[in-house]
């Protein structure tokens, strides 16, 4: 398998793994692990999360590769599932700050424990920080986040994220153009806090 | 071109994507606004910071986790089929049962209950007893008959035993009948 998984594609792998070779979809794993949790990572901010995500989004590939065509990439139809079920944990991560918020009482104290995740902003050294960009990310709303995200941090292109998020090449354009001032400007604030 | 302008294709400018009037409009523009030259700049070094971002990675134990994950979720399914199978076990023996019982009674009741009734049909035995009653002859009598008398007919003076059977069988029902 070393050898011969030199010369398949993505789109190869997943026919094998459909005809029931697995060592197909662990080769798929290993490609598209880090590629997928730097994505989710941006969007969610959070590793341990992200990390959930990620095993959810291969799960997901597990249990439904079938429902695969190969009429798209399939970059594109993992991306499409990475991006829905961050999407969801997003939302499931805000209500829950929402009822923590609520539900603290005087005596309760949040405590933050130490984690030995991964964090990039403390690498950073350039004008904006990585920390600064990343709270500028997460303030961005959901429509000009994830096109940035899918854009800037995984580099793909206008076709593929149309493909991915199901719209228009045109939207991708307005989005990216409008996301990329956005978080210019919400920089810009944050500078000057 | 104006600042507004600009603002609207500032991201097809840095990727490339205008035609080269526009792009010759652009760039006589940032020539002429500072403002906007500022913002160029500034909007290219996040993008560049963007993209060069560090990476994170998996943690080592990530695919064993993912395969434990996996073989659990089939083990699950697989314990799921078996517990459905022994919740309806019951139930679809009861049913069997019952379906089971149901046939055997709709048998008993055709082939015993039913012949024994005077209302019922009698069987072939007993009504070859009656003397009165006519026999008519069965369909395949009929069919075997009815293409050999027009053989006959065409084949004019040559005898033929078809034809003698079948007067000797409506004699035989001639006689039944009297």
């Amino acid at each position: 398998m070393d050898r011969e998984k030199i010369k398949y594609t993505d789109e190869e792998l997943v026919k094998r793994f459909q005809e029931g070779d697995e060592r197909a979809y662990i080769e798929l794993v290993k490609r598209y692990k880090d590629r997928l949790l730097n994505f989710v990572y941006r969007y969610l901010n959070s590793f341990e999360q992200s990390e959930d995500v990620v095993q959810d989004t291969l799960m997901k590939l597990y249990t439904s590769a079938h429902m695969y065509r190969e009429i798209a990439k399939f970059s594109t139809w993992i991306f499409t599932i990475a991006a829905n079920l961050a999407k969801s944990e997003l939302r499931r991560l805000k209500r829950r700050r929402v009822i923590s918020i609520h539900s603290m009482g005087f005596d309760d104290k949040e405590y933050e424990i130490p984690s030995e995740d991964y964090d990039p902003a403390k690498e950073t050294t350039s004008n904006y920080g990585e920390k600064q960009i990343q709270q500028a990310i997460d303030t961005l709303p959901d429509q000009f986040k994830t096109v940035i995200i899918l854009r800037e941090v995984q580099q793909l292109s206008y076709e593929e994220i149309s493909q991915i998020l199901g719209i228009s090449i045109g939207t991708v354009k307005s989005r990216i153009n409008r996301g990329r001032l956005r978080l210019q400007k919400l920089l810009k604030e944050l500078k000057e806090q | 071109m104006d600042c507004y302008s600009f603002d609207r294709i500032i991201s097809d400018y840095i990727d490339a994507n205008l035609n080269v009037k526009l792009r010759q409009e652009a760039n006589e523009h940032i020539e002429a606004c500072p403002r906007c030259r500022e913002k160029l700049a500034d909007l290219k070094s996040i993008l560049s910071k963007l993209s060069s971002m560090p990476t994170c990675k998996t943690r080592s134990d990530f695919e064993s986790r993912l395969m434990d994950r996996i073989n659990q979720t089939k083990e699950q399914k697989e314990s799921r089929f078996i517990r459905m199978f022994q919740d309806y076990s019951r139930p679809i023996s009861v049913v069997a049962a019952v379906m089971l019982l149901v046939a055997t009674s709709i048998f008993v009741y055709t082939s015993v209950v039913i012949p024994n009734s005077p209302d019922s049909i009698p069987s072939a035995e007993i009504r070859s007893m009656e003397p009165n009653k006519s026999i008519t002859p069965p369909a395949t009598a009929i069919a075997n008959v009815k293409p050999t008398l027009v053989n006959a007919n065409n084949v004019g003076s040559l005898p033929d035993t078809n034809k003698v059977e079948t007067q000797n069988y409506n004699n035989q029902i001639m006689m039944v009948n009297e």
